[in-house]
């Protein structure tokens, strides 16, 4: 088997950070602050100036420099977004009480991942767009990325990139969880220096395609399902929790982590924690973000096995399993 | 008691006579006998239950009155003159109710009736029923002679049934009085009907309507559940035919007749897809079985986060799971005993539960004609 693995990951972050009372008395959340601290949110990440464009841009231009890549060796874009906003480039200012709004059918047709590929000079790379499947995108795009990579020789080096931010004035509280604006990037490569792809899964449940309407259903499915997911991808990998060193987690509550490590087993200490807190839920790039910290921290060794779980709208549940 | 000549007609008094049981057992009792039934009800507005005998007196009464019942004084006398046989089915039910409340039937209603008992110059046999859960939070084996609730209870029915067994057995020093403790009864095994919905009921429609997302408790726990006409059929048959005062028999499934937790979601999840095939598209897992600190985490959170509606179902749950994460087994072999030579025991749960799940779908846990 081929072994493909994310060679290179950052992400970007917007500056501006403002606290859960902030954030209160803005009349940015649904309920009480409280609540959400009571739940492990500290702060969000918001995007004042920047579009979902300029952070992917930003990420990108970030990761080809730290791994000194040429635009030239990206043979493969795959651009991911939670929102179908992402999928679009903002062409006006949204009018109150819309989230998007486009001036001619024609915006249809202006993608981000062109202008990326555009921009960034990735003249030898094709792209492609994956979303309709909410923050479970970014690890759909990393799944297609090693398929791609194993069926296709001329293929070397995949870009992944995920960026989403919230429309303004949208409330910053979904499912009692906190979202932050922010992108990550990342290399997939054969043969790669770390973070081997052992083993992905994803299940997809339509049923619960209308999530407005259904936000019991889904909180209700969310965990049986996850320990369900967890599992079938343990058992792919051939390992067992026991096996796994850290979980990276995708940042919402850690509440609902907690009660998800309790369904699986899984000692709260195996739990990469420190972002949920001071980063928030970045819709559709924690479980990268929140590599990069873990590696950056020192506390990630060669060959330790590493569990990535998210979820997004839709419903998906995916996960992967890596090996540093 | 002075004793009737045996020519003389009996009169059995059955309290709670129109409930789930009760209905149930009023039935056998004028069927098989050439005794007079009075059912006790408390609520006159009840519709009559379809399987009374139309010889069978209904008396409207409210234990929690006093040991006339809240009657008119000469009726209560006349009733007192008649009777033989008492049958003290009337309880509360509902698994969260206030203490007091649950109390004031359970407790104090009994009170009532065994100061009624007290009165019956005629009086031969009384059969008082309580519940196997009587065992509150304890684990292991709960034996027929076991006295519950030394590490606490999981709910107030438990605690205000435990609490009317004491008072019955100090009761037993002047009267002639067996105990009946019951497991939780789900319906019928022939033809699956529920008559009297219980929290396992609301359960199972949670579970169908995708709203229980985990249950505390072990994958290979037994839960112990009966059918409604082997608790008719056993207790009619100990109270008539081989009455024991100062008895207690376990009318439950014991080890044998029970299935495990992991088993009995695994057939409810069948049992959807069959009966309603188009729950199938609704993607809903089978709920997660959880340590009862995670269930507990997870009812918390709920609860700071104000969702009305998974309040209201984990509340709903919650009342009967938290015994499921103390597991045990009720032994019932002075009942097995028994019971035997007539061939009534406790049918597997899995031999009848499809029928049971069934009737809750098809006739939308009986809100459907």
């Amino acid at each position: 088997m081929t072994r493909v693995g994310i060679d290179a990951l950052t992400y970007y972050l917007p500056a501006y950070a403002p606290t859960l009372a902030e954030l209160e008395a803005r009349g940015a959340l649904r309920g009480p602050a409280s609540t959400l601290a009571g739940f492990g949110f500290e702060r969000a990440r918001v995007a004042e100036s920047e579009s979902h464009v300029d952070m992917a841009m930003h990420t990108v231009r970030t990761l080809l420099a730290e791994t000194d890549t040429s635009p030239e060796e990206i043979d493969l874009v795959l651009y991911a977004g939670a929102l179908t906003s992402s999928s679009t480039m903002e062409c006006a200012p949204a009018p109150a009480g819309s989230v998007l709004q486009l001036r001619d059918f024609m915006d249809f047709f202006k993608y981000p991942v062109s202008q990326l590929q555009s921009e960034l000079d990735l003249v030898n790379a094709s792209v492609a767009g994956i979303d309709q499947q909410g923050c479970a995108a970014i690890f759909s795009s990393v799944r297609l990325a090693r398929a791609t990579l194993v069926a296709e020789p001329d293929v070397r080096t995949v870009l992944c990139v995920s960026a989403d931010r919230l429309p303004h004035g949208a409330s910053r509280e979904v499912v009692y969880n906190l979202v932050s604006d922010g992108a990550c990037a990342m290399l997939v490569r054969r043969e790669p220096k770390r973070n081997r792809i052992v083993a992905t899964h994803q299940v997809t449940k339509g049923a619960f395609w209308d999530s407005g309407s259904l936000e019991n259903e889904i909180i209700a499915a969310y965990f049986p399902t996850a320990r369900n997911v967890i599992g079938d991808t343990l058992r792919k990998a051939g390992v067992t929790l026991d096996d796994i060193r850290w979980v990276i987690p995708h940042n919402v509550s850690l509440r609902s982590w907690e009660i998800l490590l309790g369904l699986i087993g899984c000692p709260r200490e195996k739990l990469f924690s420190a972002n949920i807190g001071r980063v928030g839920h970045t819709i559709a790039a924690d479980n990268f973000i929140n590599l990069r910290d873990a590696t950056d921290a020192g506390l990630l060794r060669p060959g330790d096995l590493l569990l990535l779980f998210t979820f997004g709208y839709g419903l998906n549940w995916s996960c992967m399993v890596l090996e540093h | 008691m002075a004793s009737r000549p045996a020519s003389e007609r009996r009169t059995i008094l059955v309290t709670g006579g129109t409930g789930t049981l009760g209905a149930e057992l009023v039935a056998r009792l004028a069927g098989g006998s050439h005794a007079s039934v009075v059912a006790l009800t408390r609520d006159a507005a009840r519709p009559r239950p379809g399987t009374l005998p139309p010889d069978v007196q209904m008396v409207t009464g409210d234990l929690r009155c006093g040991s006339a019942f809240g009657l008119d004084p000469s009726d209560a006398a006349t009733l007192r003159a008649r009777v033989t046989d008492i049958v003290h089915c009337a309880a509360d039910t509902t698994f969260n109710r206030p203490l007091a409340e649950a109390r004031a039937t359970n407790v104090a209603g009994t009170q009532g009736v065994l100061a009624f008992a007290k009165e019956c110059r005629h009086l031969q046999r009384m059969a008082c029923f309580s519940t196997v859960y009587v065992a509150g939070r304890t684990t292991g084996c709960f034996a027929e002679q076991d006295v519950g609730g030394a590490d606490g209870f999981v709910n107030s029915y438990e605690q205000s049934k435990a609490e009317m067994e004491a008072v019955v057995r100090d009761a037993m020093r002047e009267l002639p009085i067996a105990l009946y403790r019951l497991s939780t009864i789900i319906g019928d095994s022939r033809t699956g009907e529920v008559t009297g919905p219980n929290a396992i009921h609301h359960a199972l429609r949670l579970l169908y309507q995708g709203l229980a997302p985990m249950v505390p408790g072990r994958e290979t726990g037994l839960v112990d559940l009966i059918p409604v006409d082997f608790a008719a059929d056993a207790s009619h048959y100990l109270f008539a035919h081989e009455f024991s005062a100062g008895a207690t028999y376990h009318l439950c499934a014991g080890a044998s007749a029970s299935a495990t937790l992991g088993a009995l979601l695994d057939a409810t999840m069948t049992a959807f897809e069959r009966y309603r095939p188009a729950w199938r598209k609704r993607s809903i897992a089978r709920p997660a079985i959880v340590e009862l600190e995670t269930y507990e985490l997870f009812v918390r959170s709920v609860e700071e986060a104000g969702n009305q509606v998974l309040l209201q179902a984990t509340r709903a749950v919650q009342a009967f799971a938290y015994q499921l994460a103390y597991p045990k087994v009720f032994e019932n072999r002075h009942a097995g005993v028994v019971l035997a030579p007539a061939g009534i025991a406790a049918p597997n749960v899995l031999e009848y539960y499809d029928r049971v799940v069934r009737w809750c779908v098809e006739k939308n846990w009986g809100t459907a004609s």
